[in-house]
């Protein structure tokens, strides 16, 4: 459809073109005493004038009343997700879940290599100071293991839904129970 | 999130498309977020107003004539219970003849006449004169009357 743009009808009263103002000023509530009594008296004498006051009122009353649409429930959600989103993207590396993933991984991965590993023939049995020891480092480092991961699990869940973030936590704590059960039986 | 009604709004009666309303008012509320601690508290409104708008331009701009829409207008319903039938086709009526004007002169109507900016918010997001907005949205509204009285007896 072809825009079209306001412009003065030809062959309207000159006289009634320079009251325009006076009626947008009027509505606007901007028209002081003594231009509103003059205007009001102008109209009384001009059925014209009268009459293109009373339509501007109506105009804007019913430009009043179209209601708003309200932004669609999509937009909302991505509206909602900026600030989530925008501090993932401006956040320095080491803080992206995904390096902290890898850097959880880390100690998991020595601890497997260490427990589950093939068994080196040894010249001797660890003393027993050896074992208490250790069991010190082993739990020291399934301290910073749940703290890494419960850190993970965090910065995963504000970007993915909490379904995602719950599965990590059990895949976590599972890992963590195999180690200490394995860990029991070994000391035992 | 304020304002979000006001930018879809604004972006809808210009662009006449839901997705690509949508897109708009998303990249402008992600500026918004980015460029946050150089904005005036007071004229963000204004700042979002501006930057939905020169998104729709950029678009409307971009599109080849032969995309341009059909007439839309928005679902004509309201909570107010005296809002019955004779109004809501005045409303869409409304909504039709402010589709047809051009820019700035939809803008004005909209952002003035239809969300109830300031004068003020109107020129800071129209970027144009305090001088400039009245007479051009007295115009707009001049001729909006005049198609008023065209459909009315």
């Amino acid at each position: 459809m072809k825009e079209k743009s306001p412009n003065q009808q030809p062959g309207q009263r000159p006289d009634l073109q320079n009251w325009e103002d006076a009626i947008n000023a009027l509505l606007d509530g901007e028209l002081d005493d003594q231009a509103a009594e003059s205007l009001k008296a102008a109209a009384s004498d001009d059925r014209a004038l009268a009459r293109a006051i009373i339509e501007a009122y109506q105009l804007q009353q019913a430009l009043a009343r179209i209601p708003m649409e309200r932004a669609p429930a999509s937009l909302r959600r991505k509206l909602a997700d900026i600030p989530h989103v925008q501090r993932r993207k401006h956040r320095p590396f080491w803080f992206q879940p995904a390096f902290v993933t890898a850097l959880a991984a880390v100690p998991l991965i020595i601890i497997a290599v260490a427990l589950l590993g093939p068994q080196q023939p040894t010249s001797r049995d660890p003393t027993a100071a050896e074992l208490k020891q250790a069991q010190q480092e082993l739990a020291v480092a399934f301290g910073y293991l749940e703290k890494v991961g419960r850190k993970t699990s965090l910065e995963i869940g504000r970007t993915v839904n909490e379904e995602m973030q719950q599965s990590i936590n059990e895949n976590m704590i599972h890992t963590i129970q195999d180690q200490m059960e394995f860990n029991k039986e070994r000391s035992a | 999130m304020e304002y979000q009604d006001q930018a879809w709004s604004l972006a809808r009666y210009l662009l006449k498309d839901a997705a690509e309303a949508e897109d708009v008012c998303q990249e402008a509320f992600v500026k918004l977020w980015n460029h946050q601690d150089s904005i005036d508290r007071d004229k963000v409104k204004a700042w979002l107003m501006k930057v939905t708008r020169n998104g729709c331009l950029d678009r409307l701009r971009r599109r080849k004539p032969s995309e341009e829409l059909g007439e839309w207008h928005a679902a004509a319903t309201s909570d107010e219970p005296q809002y019955g039938a004779e109004h809501q086709e005045l409303g869409r009526w409304l909504q039709q003849a402010i589709n047809r004007l051009g820019e700035p002169y939809r803008s004005l109507v909209v952002l003035r006449d239809l969300q109830q900016n300031s004068y003020e918010e109107v020129a800071d997001a129209l970027e144009l004169s305090l001088a400039q907005v009245k007479v051009y949205l007295h115009r707009a509204r001049k001729q909006l009357r005049e198609d008023l009285a065209e459909v009315r007896p």
